[in-house]
């Protein structure tokens, strides 16, 4: 029943029911306007459920997708809070007899689309026997002359299609357009799927959906079956990297179907195979499913300005020696001018016409077209035919009348280049908005997987609604919401046997996988010093916060002393070290800047960043309580500025400003140790940590025991010093009140039994190090690194404290001494390892200019 | 005619090129009027795996990759090709004419014209104008048979343009070339494809080499031949005809052909990716063509 407004008055707040438009046409009634039973079903749930557990279910979902890292966009600024994927509640329906004829239609076309590929880069017959003008093909970017006669085995070329539809204005799917180079999305579906069978579980076990799990199955053996070469076939996944927008997706799929996720230069071409640089050396890849766009994965042959490439791929490819899926050059495919003429195409390929209906289109390098293109652009989409263009999608009736006719001149310009199609309204889905169920304009993306001699099309798919009723955008760039696509059986025995909660379970995962590309170890390298060095600084400034801020006052000398060790331990001189003594006086904005400012590199905040950064990186081996401690860091940092800049922080108390930063990091390196596997990974990060506390108490030991200075100062540099490696306690207990230096230094460098000691951190480096992979060889020499922290390790064990303590000309010469050797054999340990691990790219370059190409 | 080509190219580099990934078109290919008989590739260093194919053109592309370090890169490609003159009897007064050829280009229907279709498209480096259209305009009365108007256009890019080594670069824009009248074969071909292009008359870039005779009396000096670079033309329902610019003339046994595609960028003699090599790498190419 449609609601008429003056019932709608009448409702309890608490009600939730849909506010249909009336106008519009909508998915949940029938041509008789009466609301379908499956949605009539799904209403009345949401009616009993009401309102207010309703919104306790939105935030429990957004947790879900928030802790599951479930993110669209990440500004290339790394600490800007990325984009949540934004899911509504409502799921869409379609009833399991409705999809059988969708999903028929959609196989049909895959196996088009399948055969049109194998034409396009094979007799290309359509353009021989005139089906297609030359033109259409030939014109267009997206034609890949390279990868003609290129072959994957089996008898599909096309391995994803991925499809746009939406209901028609009767009532039928129709589509808009389809994906073939590297179609997203899927994952997205999946996470969905996850977050809906957990937020509404009894809901979504009652409706009887089809299940999502067998789809990837497929998708996963699919893959494995293209490899060369059938013993432990690697497959990855080609990322274009961290910053692209949808690499949650990337990183998801690498952990659901257990793959290795790699970027470009993880990837090398040697001796005619395709590689991936590992700690154990190169090990070869067989299967590479890229979301990197075909044009840009082979600088040799295909655009050689591409940093996301790895140089030969395609003879390689070519060689049937790697299978990439979707095969390079399928982009073609997403080439629009080729829907005007797919009747023809398919009746020359398939012998008769699509049932599934497909939007027209208007090619403007046709003439008849392209007049009525020029006189019609209120009624339509002008779209130019290759996707990488600068413009995207224009509605020719949101535009000025100076904008249509600039648009019509840059058409007959390039005539070729445009096509046109009739602006659809799409089918209504009520969405839930600010407490009402509203009508919203939808759109469904289908995937197809190739699937023994057919296609396997998922059960559903990921659908988007518009910000609006009356949106005619409907993009994630435009900030739609998405939807899970529930398919509702009839039957309740066939939603395929599987268990109730859809949960991920990764698929098998095999026993290489131990060995990730080196670049994801230099980055849980990186993540572990960063993280411990953001640390470090942070627990420094919260002390001296508490020093300058404390009933006693300190004395000027001190004052400068905690002050410049702040400078140094944060690496941000001159700052304090200037010799400016009003800085000292009035050290406020400094310390901020050492906090806050992204733009100071010894920064807390630029600190953070970076680790924000290699956490991204290698995002698929965190685990997802990582990354909720990770998005804490985040949200920690954007906090940050509120507290500080508010003054309130600042004026009154502002190392309770800083807590909540050091808490997360502290739950960071504890989950680091609680529940990584010890695998390489765990290893080099831990070293990463090690190596950079190390460094760190080295800086604060200096900086505060080496000066000599009156009891009453070095009481409060010494108490400065312990409470900022959290030893004051231990120490209390040990030497009762009184603060001595040898007794400090004792604890803080020699006594293993404290973790934050200097000789602990480095006996945990030698442990690792000799655990670290290494090419046989028969000689007993040390490596070089092992070498470098037995030196270490001995240099402290040998030192003697009254040696340590003894003070000269102002200061305790032999301390500083010792200290300058360690800070060196700690560098030096850095380099070794960095050299000996990890990846060294050398800059690559043209061999001849191709200035020409990318006009 | 049968003939042996030397193709030698060397790259000095600055600094040391850690490993190489590269593309050569270098090899002649077999066409109506030409056939390989042999060829060898020599590469120091020696590539670590290398593969040889036909492109989407038909041309042949040899693939290599060098994994050892190396300052200096050396290319030897030799080749033994039997060359012949063009179709038989080409009568440039009788055959399609320009209007014609353009109907039954538009109109077309057999596979033949609509592949040549694809040469009428712009390309990477060349972009027709309206200047260039005007330029060729007056060698294309519609009446005229449009092999006479092809070499009417020849003869005027002749006349007209001085071959000048060193006026223009890979990278001179056709407008320059057509503003400053100066170029080497290479700013002709483009010119003259540009032309006919604009005109509605496909055209091709082909790549290759041209004998030269010495002076009477004199001995040929070996190296110092030079790799050449002319144009094919469609004329619906009678075939691709081969046009030199540079020499005035229609293309003859003298010319032997290594490639061809749309426009240079198709067919450069050799690009690729090296690793580390520094800056400016100092480029040195010789060419021998010697009659068998």
């Amino acid at each position: 029943m449609i609601q008429s407004s003056s019932q709608v008055s009448t409702l309890q707040p608490e009600e939730l029911v849909y506010r249909p438009s009336g106008s519009l046409r909508d998915e949940v009634f029938d041509a008789e306007g009466k609301t379908k039973a499956h949605w009539e079903q799904l209403l009345n749930s949401f009616h009993a459920i009401g309102r207010t557990t309703f919104e306790d279910r939105i935030n429990k979902a957004r947790r879900i997708l928030r802790d599951d890292g479930a993110t669209y966009n990440i500004y290339s600024d790394p600490s800007a809070p990325s984009n949540t994927w934004e899911l509504d509640l409502v799921p869409s329906l379609i009833s399991s007899s409705e999809w059988a004829t969708i999903e028929s239609g959609l196989q049909e076309r895959a196996e088009l689309f399948n055969l049109l590929l194998k034409d396009i880069y094979g007799p290309r017959n359509l353009i021989r026997h005139g089906v297609i003008p030359p033109e259409a093909l030939f014109s267009h970017k997206g034609f890949l002359r390279a990868c003609h006669g290129i072959q994957l085995p089996g008898e599909h070329q096309l391995i994803l299609h991925a499809v746009d539809l939406i209901r028609g204005a009767d009532g039928n799917m129709c589509v808009l357009t389809d994906r073939t180079q590297s179609p997203s999305g899927a994952g997205y579906a999946l996470e969905n799927r996850t977050v809906m069978s957990r937020v509404l579980p009894s809901l979504f076990r009652n409706s009887q959906v089809h299940r999502l799990a067998s789809f990837f199955q497929q998708m996963r053996a699919k893959l494995v079956s293209l490899s060369p070469n059938q013993e432990q076939p690697r497959v990855v996944i080609l990322t274009p990297g961290a910053h692209n927008e949808t690499y949650f997706e990337h990183a998801y799929f690498a952990n659901y179907m257990g793959l290795h996720l790699v970027q470009s230069g993880d990837l090398i071409v040697r001796n005619g195979y395709v590689w991936m640089k590992t700690l154990d050396g190169l090990s070869r890849v067989d299967v590479i499913l890229r979301r990197v766009d075909d044009l840009f994965c082979d600088p040799v042959e295909l655009r050689s300005d591409s940093q996301l490439g790895v140089p030969n791929l395609l003879d390689v490819a070519r060689s049937g020696r790697v299978a990439i899926a979707n095969p390079l050059g399928s982009g073609i495919l997403e080439n629009p001018v080729l829907l005007k003429f797919l009747p023809g195409i398919s009746k020359a390929l398939l012998g008769r016409e699509l049932r599934l209906q497909t939007v027209d289109n208007y090619w403007c390098g046709d003439p008849q077209d392209l007049d009525y293109v020029l006189n019609h652009l209120d009624t339509l989409v002008i779209k130019p035919t290759f996707r990488g263009a600068d413009m995207g999608s224009v509605s020719g009736r949101h535009l000025t009348r100076q904008q249509q006719q600039d648009l019509r001149d840059q058409i007959q310009q390039q005539p070729m280049q445009f096509v046109a199609q009739p602006l659809l309204e799409a089918g209504q889905l009520p969405t839930y908005n600010k407490g009402q169920l509203l009508p919203r304009p939808a759109l469904l993306r289908s995937f197809a997987v190739a699937h023994s001699g057919s296609y396997s099309i998922m059960p559903g798919g990921l659908t988007r609604v518009g910000v609006k009723e009356t949106s005619v955008e409907i993009s994630n760039q435009s900030g739609a919401q998405s939807k899970d696509t529930w398919i509702i059986s009839s039957e309740p025995h066939d939603t395929g046997a599987m268990p109730a909660d859809e949960a991920p379970v990764s698929l098998v995962r095999e026993a290489d996988l131990i060995s990730f590309p080196s670049r994801v170890v230099e980055n849980l390298f990186w993540m572990g010093r960063y993280a411990e060095r953001a640390e470090a600084s942070l627990r420094l400034l919260r002390t001296v916060f508490m020093m300058l801020n404390g009933e006693e006052p300190v004395s000027d000398n001190c004052r400068r002393l905690l002050l410049q060790s702040v400078t140094s331990v944060t690496a941000t001189q001159p700052g304090f070290t200037s010799g400016n003594d009003a800085l000292i006086q009035e050290p406020e904005k400094e310390l901020l800047r050492v906090v806050a400012d992204s733009n100071s590199s010894g920064s807390v905040r630029s600190n953070l960043n970076a680790m924000l950064y290699c956490a991204d990186e290698s995002k698929e081996l965190l685990s997802s309580d990582t990354l909720r401690v990770i998005n804490d860091i985040r949200d920690g940092l954007t906090e940050l500025d509120t507290d500080l800049l508010s003054g309130v922080g600042m004026a009154s108390a502002p190392e309770e400003a800083l807590d909540p930063l050091v808490t997360a990091l502290m739950a960071l390196s504890g989950l680091a140790h609680e529940s990584m596997t010890r695998d390489f990974g765990w290893r080099f990060m831990d070293i990463g940590r090690r190596l950079e506390r190390a460094l760190q108490t080295t800086t604060i030991i200096r900086c505060l025991v080496v000066p000599e200075t009156p009891e009453t100062d070095q009481n409060v540099l010494l108490q400065t010093l312990l409470l900022s490696l959290e030893g004051l306690i231990s120490y209390r207990r040990r030497y009762r009140a009184r603060m001595g230096v040898q007794s400090t230094l004792d604890l803080v460098m020699m006594d293993t039994s404290n973790p934050r000691s200097l000789l602990h951190q480095l006996e945990q480096l030698s442990h690792h190090i000799r655990e670290l992979p290494r090419a046989p060889d028969n000689r007993h020499e040390l490596p070089p690194e092992e070498r470098a922290t037995l030196q270490a390790e001995t240099l402290v064990k040998l030192s003697l404290l009254t040696e340590l303590s003894a003070r000269e000309d102002g200061e305790r010469t032999q301390l500083k001494q010792m200290l300058i050797t360690l800070k060196k054999s700690l560098n030096t340990i850095s380099d070794l390892i960095s050299d000996k691990y990890f990846d060294h790219r050398e800059t690559s370059q043209q061999l001849v200019s191709s200035i020409w190409e990318n006009n | 005619m049968r003939y042996r080509v030397k193709h030698i190219t060397e790259y000095l580099y600055s600094g040391r090129v850690s490993h190489c990934y590269n593309l050569a078109h270098m090899i002649p290919r077999t066409t109506l009027r030409q056939t390989r008989l042999n060829n060898s590739m020599k590469i120091s260093p020696v590539a670590a795996h290398s593969t040889t194919r036909e492109d989407y053109f038909g041309n042949i592309a040899h693939h290599f990759e060098i994994q050892r370090p190396h300052n200096k890169l050396v290319i030897t490609a030799t080749s033994e090709v039997e060359t012949g003159p063009q179709h038989t009897a080409i009568n440039l007064d009788f055959g399609t004419t320009c209007e014609q050829a353009r109907d039954l280009l538009n109109n077309a229907t057999q596979p033949d014209s609509l592949l040549a279709r694809e040469f009428l498209i712009d390309s990477s480096m060349i972009k027709p104008s309206d200047e260039l259209r005007d330029f060729a305009a007056p060698s294309f009365e519609k009446d005229r048979p449009l092999l006479s108007a092809v070499m009417d256009l020849t003869s005027r890019i002749f006349r007209e343009f001085t071959y000048s080594p060193q006026s223009t670069t890979i990278a001179t824009p056709l407008e320059e070339v057509l503003k400053t009248r100066k170029g080497v074969c290479q700013d002709f071909a483009h010119l003259q494809i540009a032309c006919l292009r604009a005109l509605g008359f496909p055209a091709k870039y082909v790549s290759g080499y041209l004998e030269t005779l010495p002076p009477p009396g004199k001995e040929k000096l070996v190296g110092a031949d030079a790799s050449h670079a002319w144009i094919s033309v469609y004329s619906p329902s009678e075939g691709w005809f081969e046009f030199d610019p540079t020499n005035d003339c229609l293309v003859s046994e003298q010319h032997i052909i290594t490639a061809w595609g749309r426009d240079f960028y198709d067919v450069t003699p050799l690009k690729g990716v090296i690793f580390g090599g520094g800056k400016s790498p100092a480029l040195n190419v010789s060419v021998d063509v010697a009659r068998l």
